[in-house]
């Protein structure tokens, strides 16, 4: 129990330093979010107007007092006005791009971790096989591309030339969003590239730590017995190496489930994908230092969450560090 | 329609106009009607529902000229072929401290309300009481004693008058390019600057929006729309594109009707993808070099001159700007677009300060003393402090960023030390109210008359250590400047004014606050495949872009209507 609520202590103290580095890290960049908007309205506002247009979008005022303000609205779950999209509430277009993002890098968080773990598993139990010396350094070897390169290869091959996929954008936007086949269908169709963009990548890193983990664990005495007793091998294979080899998976799939909401900022951008990297991206670009406060306020809550996830399945799965809390 | 350079009074305008519209009616035989026009004015991740005319951020870019009208439409290309809108006609008094303003009538808002005096009276009393909120007018009050509208008053319902604080024979710039809102439905709007305005009820050609979505939304015929018969068109379909290599795309494959997006090729990136993809880049409005003359060696005139003379401007026209910009003859700081407004013979003895002459530039550097004092190979200042300076621009601005590298070029050419700074624009943006830089690229703005223009660029209100305007960055006070514009404003004849104006031209010229470059292109691209009554180079009824600050834009839509095989095609389906 102890250990628990010494975690929980250490995550809302994290949670806190996030949070005022959040406010001041946007306002280190130079520039001035207003500044564009501004230099488009000079000569048809008196500075009058434009300093009463600068409290309008709160910018007036010392930056303690921006800050104090910032805490107080965050309290109440206020994240601020978006100066890009002023006056609507950053947090409207934070949970629209977080949703696309969810789904687009979820699923392939989850794609990826479960073909990268069946190829693993099966290279490590025919080890030197056909199959291990072909797929294991292909795997690795495109773990090692970076997503530009592979994205712009599937929109310039599949997109461009043959035309069997769209160009870009979550669906086709002559259809009305809604919860019919119509519209979910064309979700689908048009998450096929991105999603294999953000896969092929991601498979190798599954691959290579499944393979590593069951080959050590395959060499383990539990398994000589197996064999021995005469279990088939699939029964082998499954329960009793694949099994005990996911658990430092699972615990690194929650970890990365926790940079989920950082979004896949180079796929998106190729796809016109409306998901958190790219806002995030034309948020920092314009200096929105709502938008940028409550993505990285997001990022923090989900990692910090992830974290805590981890350390919670750890303590279930481990005995060892169980029986260690208890006696603390 | 051409150009004409004849001195008109403003009501043989309307007239004019009224000429204009029958000659449209005789054609609309063969109009057809419908269709769905496909536009990108702006680029954004994702579109939010605010159709506030005057919120900057969002609503402005669809609700002004295609939602709400201004109640004039000047026709900058054409200076006096004007486009009366929600006001017919207008007359500045006699001491020039007046305008009255008559409205059209049978003008209904969307809802079927009446549009009358008391919504324009509404809106200036809006601006008034909400100085946060942009409408634009310069209206007097305890904090802006020099502001020039006092006030605006309600004559009957199709007349008002706007009273003005000193006499202005230019002030209906000001007051015509208003957007009136309406009273019976923002009356009750708390703030009318944080207001989204999500079912807007205008008076313009398109008023209903319809399956609004953040990738795409649709605003379609206002059937109340005063000029029967107008829009020929059903909808503007605005999809959502967040940059410019999914805009372009989307262009090439024709997919796009209407976009104004700068290209260095046009002819392989957009024209190659399709037989219909048009486009014309007409000159716009200026780009000179802001150079900071409060401090050395930017103060000193000789240098001013050298440093013109040192520029290619040819490579840069030619080459750095891909051939899209146009030439400026003379050392004013505007060209092209205002090019019925210069006095060709009092400015030609300036003409050599546009002449590239290296020679000539560095004999004047010589000749005053800026020479290498401390041998480092570059020259100094004549009190021997040295000379090393920054070019800021944009980075990603790919045509500028050429122009501030020969620029740079051409100065170490002449033995100046001068450095490319390339910039985050939103860093770049910032530091145009600031004192703290050497050299800066900067447009100018275009207006009605070269009044505004001027006006901007030599406003001192803005002026103060470690403050300026991005369009007075340069930081020169010239008294002679701001006497000659406030004599420009004083009066309606186009003659006087052009007199005014040519001592503004030969003070700029003489002085050299800024450092003249070219005309800009303006952007303007479209398809003809699925509709016609595009402005042309052949016919250049209006300017033709398609983004905020145009309100020509307005005129354009009203001209543009399917083809006929288009409308086949929509038949079929």
């Amino acid at each position: 129990m102890r250990f628990i609520l010494r975690r929980l202590g250490f995550y809302c103290a994290a949670f806190a330093v996030a949070l005022t580095l959040n406010f001041f890290i946007p306002r280190l960049m130079p520039g001035d979010p207003a500044a564009t908007l501004f230099v488009s309205l000079r000569g048809r506002m008196s500075q009058q107007s434009l300093d009463a247009m600068r409290a309008a979008y709160g910018f007036d005022g010392s930056l303690w007092d921006q800050f104090v303000a910032y805490v107080i609205r965050l309290l109440h779950g206020d994240l601020g006005v978006s100066t890009v999209n002023f006056p609507q509430p950053a947090s409207e277009m934070l949970l629209y791009a977080a949703g696309w993002t969810l789904f687009l890098v979820g699923v392939a968080t989850l794609l990826s971790f479960v073909v990268g773990i069946l190829f693993g598993m099966l290279a490590a139990w025919r080890r030197g096989s056909f199959f291990d010396t072909l797929f294991t350094p292909v795997n690795v070897m495109l773990n090692a591309f970076t997503p530009a390169v592979v994205a712009l290869l599937l929109l310039y091959g599949f997109a461009l030339q043959l035309e069997w996929f769209p160009l870009g954008r979550a669906y086709n936007i002559d259809l009305e969003p809604g919860w019919n086949m119509a519209f979910m269908g064309s979700v689908l169709y048009h998450s096929v590239l991105p999603l294999a963009s953000l896969v092929i990548i991601a498979i190798g890193g599954w691959h290579l730590s499944m393979r590593n983990t069951m080959i050590n664990l395959l060499n383990e005495d539990y398994i000589t017995l197996a064999r021995a007793k005469g279990l088939s091998g699939r029964r082998i294979l499954f329960r009793y190496a694949a099994r005990n080899a996911m658990l430092p998976q699972i615990t690194s799939l929650a970890l990365t489930f926790g940079f989920v909401l950082g979004g896949a900022l180079i796929t998106e951008v190729v796809f016109n994908y409306p998901g958190l990297g790219k806002f995030t991206l034309a948020a920092i670009e314009k200096r929105d230092y709502a938008f940028i406060q409550g993505q990285l306020l997001l990022l923090t809550f989900t990692v910090l969450l992830a974290n805590l996830i981890a350390d919670l399945l750890n303590l279930l799965l481990d005995p060892r560090l169980r029986d260690r809390s208890e006696l603390a | 329609m051409k150009a004409t350079t004849k001195i008109k009074t403003r009501s043989l305008i309307a007239c004019l106009a009224l000429t204009a519209s029958v000659q449209a009616a005789e054609a609309d035989q063969n109009r057809i009607h419908g269709g769905e026009l496909v536009l990108a004015p702006t680029q954004t991740n994702a579109h939010v529902r605010n159709f506030n005319p005057y919120n900057f951020s969002v609503g402005a870019f669809y609700a002004q000229d295609f939602i709400y009208e201004p109640l004039w439409i000047y026709n900058i290309a054409h200076p006096g072929q004007d486009f009366p809108r929600l006001a017919v006609s207008f007359e500045t008094a006699d001491d020039l401290r007046s305008i009255t303003y008559h409205l059209r009538p049978g003008v209904k808002w969307s809802d079927g309300q009446p549009f009358s005096a008391d919504d324009v009276v509404f809106t200036f009393e809006l601006a008034k009481s909400h100085p946060a909120f942009p409408v634009g007018l310069d209206i007097q009050s305890d904090s802006n004693p020099n502001g020039l509208i006092v006030s605006m008053e309600k004559i009957d319902d199709l007349t008002f008058v706007a009273r003005l604080s000193k006499p202005s024979a230019l002030a209906h710039e000001h007051i015509g390019v208003m957007y009136p809102l309406p009273r019976h439905i923002w009356k009750d709007v708390q703030d009318p600057t944080t207001f989204a305005n999500p079912e807007p009820v205008a008076t313009g050609p398109f008023t209903e929006v319809r399956s609004f979505s953040m990738s795409q939304f649709k605003v379609c015929r206002n059937e109340k729309y005063w000029d029967a018969g107008k829009p020929y068109i059903d909808c503007l379909k605005f999809p959502q594109y967040s940059g410019n290599d999914q805009t372009m795309l989307a262009a090439r494959a024709g997919k796009i009707d209407w976009l104004g997006d700068g290209m260095s090729d046009p002819e392989k990136t957009y024209v190659n993808g399709d037989k219909h993809n048009k486009y014309w880049f007409p000159a716009g409005a200026n780009a000179n070099l802001h150079l900071n003359t409060r401090k050395a060696p930017f103060n000193s005139l000789p240098f001013r001159q050298a440093f013109s003379m040192a520029l290619n401007r040819r490579f840069i026209l030619d080459v750095a700007t891909f051939g899209l910009t146009t030439e400026t003859q003379f050392p004013i700081g505007t060209g092209e677009l205002y090019k019925d407004w210069y006095d060709a013979q009092a400015l030609q003895p300036y003409r050599y300060l546009m002449e590239y002459n290296p020679k000539r530039a560095k004999a004047l550097l010589d000749d005053n003393g800026f020479v290498d004092r401390d041998g480092d190979g570059w020259r100094d200042n004549p009190d021997g402090s040295s000379i090393e300076f920054k070019l800021a621009v944009p980075s990603g601005w790919s045509d500028w960023v050429n122009t501030m590298m020969t620029v740079s070029e051409n100065l170490r050419d002449i033995g100046v030390n001068a450095h490319l700074s390339t910039q985050d624009e939103s860093t770049w943006f910032a530091g145009t109210t600031q004192g703290d830089f050497d050299v800066y690229i900067m447009w100018t703005k275009p207006s009605a008359t070269p009044h505004g223009t001027y006006s901007l660029m030599f406003a001192t209100d803005g002026l103060a250590e470690g403050r300026r305007l991005e369009q007075n960055m340069h930081g020169m006070v010239i008294p002679e400047i701001n006497q000659a514009l406030d004599k420009f404003a004083q009066t309606q004849d186009r003659t006087e004014q052009k007199k005014w104006l040519t001592q503004v031209h030969k003070q700029v010229a003489e002085k050299l606050p800024v450092i003249t470059l070219f005309a800009n292109p303006d952007w303007y691209q479209y398809n003809d495949s699925r509709f016609q009554g595009w402005v042309t180079q052949d016919n250049p009824y209006v300017r033709p872009m398609l983004h905020l600050g145009v309100p020509e834009r307005g005129v354009h839509v009203l001209n543009l209507s399917l083809r006929k095989e288009a409308a086949a095609q929509v038949a079929r389906q």
